[in-house]
């Protein structure tokens, strides 16, 4: 890992492989909002267990 | 980032499709397990619970003011 520019068999240098990374944290922080938000909504306007 | 370096082992057209089907798969299979092995979520499902309800309440309230009024229910 000493060269940053070292092509990987995946096609992607060590900067790139961290880009891909950030975007799919933060698909799956923004997903995970959504999907708190809509089991908050759902539990609000129709709760279950009650 | 952690484990930001997994993307130069695994190609992200292999990885991130993965990715989502288990997302999606496990998502499915917790929702669909709730609704097969617990009696309050296809309720929930079924949806109309406030209005059977309000429904029930009025009749009940009937049957109980019909109790009341007729004499030959006292002892």
């Amino acid at each position: 890992m000493a060269d940053p520019n070292k092509v990987w068999p995946t096609g992607l240098t060590e900067a790139e492989s961290e880009e891909v990374h950030r975007h799919i944290i933060q698909g799956t922080q923004i997903f995970g909002m959504i999907a708190a938000l809509a089991h908050l909504l759902a539990y609000i306007y129709s709760p279950w267990l009650k | 980032m952690i484990y930001g370096k997994i993307w130069l082992v695994v190609k992200p057209s292999v990885g991130v499709p993965l990715l989502l089907s288990a997302v999606a798969v496990s998502s499915f299979a917790v929702h669909y397990a709730l609704l097969t092995h617990t009696t309050w979520l296809p309720k929930y499902y079924e949806g109309g619970a406030k209005a059977q309800k309000a429904a029930a309440l009025p009749s009940e309230q009937a049957a109980t003011l019909a109790l009341v009024e007729q004499p030959s229910a006292k002892p």
